[in-house]
């Protein structure tokens, strides 16, 4: 059994996993950069490395240094979270070399899975299903038209050398075809210098739905259900919730024993994730397997009532998994909420800075996944998520009121943050009617800015009037010492007097 | 005392008429309020207003002047303007002039790449600076045509919110 894990990673995830680790009695190291000497999982650890700069590329993706405190600290085992180090085939081989245990699939699956066009090609000889289209680069109409006539509209041109937007068309119909397939081509050879395509049938409306498995090292393998994470800003989740108020019973049947199928099919040990994209005709297709523990695994772990990072460990350790698929059931409503640093009314800027005052929801059904606390200084060197908060309650309908609650709790200042934003999705219809796609942020772009009407004159003038009294209250602050007892208004200063002599 | 307030575009006159501890009777341009205005925490201040309670945090600006205020739907930008901020700005208007800006960034950050030099004459909406935090980059672009007159910053410097990055004449 594992006895001491070296968690290569910062932030919320660090302390959760170590937080598993303490129950199970296990030893804990953390490794932290410049930045992060006053973080929590430093604070949180048995023992603590320093490993270099704040940039990551000089401190947490160092394979050298990680594995270097490894050895200094006598770690047997390396968590590597998630982001990172945690997909890199690379650094699961150094480990094996190193004769530290890896917490996570083997480097084979990671690779396999790392890449999109094996991954894909992996997934069709399981007899997975993928989003259909063209297997090689399109150079005339004809085998375009041919692949449309096969799939349907509509479909989406993308560029082969692709990414980021360019070179992609989406075509609804017959008549646009040419037009289109000639200007993506165009655009594809202008930001790419190379002029093929290909053609994927576009998906309307999509959700993107999960299922989470664990594997052991005998060929084990178990699904613990879906998430439905269909809540994005720039292609990043930031709700989710399980189970999917979107799919069936028969198709959740079906869907997690395809996930359990396809990890299979690539010998996949530990804990991982297999992303769906589903159609409004509930269609599903794979997308991607992310060989790691999810930001999101939280509200799976409360529905299912099973330890993730603990399950990780043991079957890490090469325990045989003793769940069996037949026990495990969602009990109950799950969400999570991904408390960012950024300001939503700026298009999401972030925004680092130091944690004035911070408080946390509590009561009935939380659990605030963070790391940051009052006087803590976020850094801008790594990602602006600071927490998540996840809520359980009976049902869908009142997890959400839950979760509303819950953010009306969850005060942080000194920084900017989603918290309002998050709390305005609640409130969206199609969110409370669980009848909501990846669309459903842009479709709601009014409802989530409506927040001007909600503030009328009143209210500002308590703005206002907040203002004043702070100012003026700094300024008599700054005013000799003598003067202020001598108006005497300050009960709080006298008492603070009286509890200052009564401290020493 | 009696203070000028800027709250976004609006300006108030405020005055207190009466304080007993945290009871407050003040003037918010000529409507009066009766209430209760206690600090909680650092920053948070909990106000009783006709038995409505109101949480209200203050996150302080650039200076002692600036605020950032939120309420529970809504963040304004509010400033104190006494004497001392009308003569100053009075007087930067005077010393900027109508035909120089300055571009900074709303956040602290790194500065990833200044595709422009000193003397470069860039148009409006051309990017001047780029700017990284938090893994997401973010371009500053000019608002207007000119001619870029000083770089304060170097590629690879670490930057404080709004802190002046480049100026344009």
């Amino acid at each position: 059994m594992i006895k001491k894990v070296l968690v290569a990673n910062r932030g919320e995830i660090a302390v959760r996993i170590m937080r598993s680790c303490r129950e199970m009695g296990i030893r804990t190291v953390a490794v932290f950069s410049d930045a992060d000497r006053t973080s929590l999982h430093v604070r949180y650890a048995d023992e603590a490395y320093h490993i270099g700069p704040s940039p990551s590329s000089d401190s947490y993706l160092s394979i050298e240094k990680i594995i270097r405190v490894a050895k200094q600290s006598g770690a047997d085992s390396i968590h590597p979270g998630y982001g990172f180090l945690s997909e890199n085939p690379e650094f699961v081989k150094r480990c094996g070399r190193a004769g530290i245990i890896f917490i996570g699939p083997t480097a084979h699956a990671m690779s396999i899975m790392g890449d999109k066009i094996t991954a894909r090609d992996t997934m069709i000889n399981a007899g997975i299903p993928v989003v259909p289209g063209t297997k090689e680069a399109i150079h005339n109409e004809k085998t375009a038209l041919k692949f449309i006539q096969e799939t349907g509209f509509p479909v989406i041109i993308k560029a082969a050398a692709g990414g980021g937007g360019k070179g992609m068309r989406i075509v609804t119909e017959r008549s646009n075809v040419t037009a289109k397939l000639r200007a993506a081509r165009s655009e594809a050879l202008n930001a790419f210098g190379d002029d093929s395509v290909y053609i994927e049938k576009y998906l309307e409306f999509p959700h993107h739905i999960e299922f989470q498995i664990l594997a052991d090292k005998y060929g084990n393998v178990l699904h613990l259900y879906e998430r439905e994470c269909s809540v994005q800003r720039r292609h990043q989740k930031i709700i989710e919730e399980t189970p999917s108020p979107f799919i069936t019973p028969e198709l959740r049947e079906r869907m997690g024993q395809i996930a359990v199928n396809a990890a299979r099919s690539v010998r996949y040990e530990g804990a991982g994730t297999i992303e769906f994209l589903v159609d409004k005709d509930r269609n599903y297709y794979f997308l991607e397997m992310n060989t790691r523990l999810q930001v999101e695994h939280p509200i799976t772990e409360r529905v299912v009532g099973i330890d993730l990072v603990k399950e990780q460990i043991k079957i890490a350790s090469g325990e045989k998994l003793t769940i069996k698929q037949k026990n495990i059931r969602q009990t109950g409503h799950a969400v999570e909420c991904r408390i960012y640093a950024e300001d939503p009314e700026r298009n999401f800027l972030p925004s680092p800075g130091l944690i004035k005052h911070i408080t946390n929801p509590t009561g009935l059904g939380i659990r605030c996944d963070g790391y940051v606390y009052e006087g803590y200084e976020i850094p801008i060197h790594y990602d602006p998520m600071i927490s998540k908060l996840i809520v359980w309650a009976e049902n869908r309908n009142e997890a959400i009121k839950r979760m509303k609650r819950a953010l009306y709790e969850y005060k942080i200042t000194g920084i900017k943050t989603s918290i309002t934003f998050l709390s305005r999705v609640m409130d969206i219809p199609e969110f409370i009617e669980g009848n909501y796609n990846t669309h459903i942020l842009d479709n709601n772009r009014d409802l989530l800015k409506s927040r001007d009407q909600r503030c009328d004159i009143l209210c500002e003038d308590i703005a206002i009037i907040a203002a004043y009294i702070d100012y003026t209250d700094k300024l008599n602050k700054l005013k000799p010492f003598r003067q202020d007892r001598s108006n005497g208004n300050s009960h709080w200063k006298g008492y603070g007097r009286k509890r200052n002599s009564v401290r020493i | 005392m009696a203070l000028e307030i800027q709250l976004e575009e609006r300006k108030s006159k405020v005055e207190l008429v009466r304080k007993d501890k945290n009871f407050v009777e003040i003037l918010v341009d000529g409507r009066l309020y009766k209430l209760d205005i206690i600090m909680v925490e650092e920053g948070v201040y909990s106000i009783i207003h006709d038995n409505k309670s109101y949480n209200v945090e203050l996150i302080e600006g650039e200076n002692s002047k600036k605020y950032i205020v939120n309420t529970l739907f809504k963040s304004f930008n509010i400033e104190i303007v006494d004497a001392e901020t009308r003569y100053q700005l009075s007087r930067n208007r005077n010393l900027l002039g109508d035909d120089e800006s300055t571009i900074s960034s709303p956040m602290p950050g790194k500065i990833v790449r200044i595709p422009v030099k000193v003397g470069d004459k860039v148009e409006a909406g051309d990017t001047v600076i780029i700017v990284s935090a938090m893994k997401m980059e973010s371009e500053y672009k000019t608002g207007k045509a000119g001619i870029i007159k000083e770089i304060h910053v170097r590629e690879g410097d670490t930057i404080d919110g709004h802190q002046p990055l480049i100026s344009i004449e």
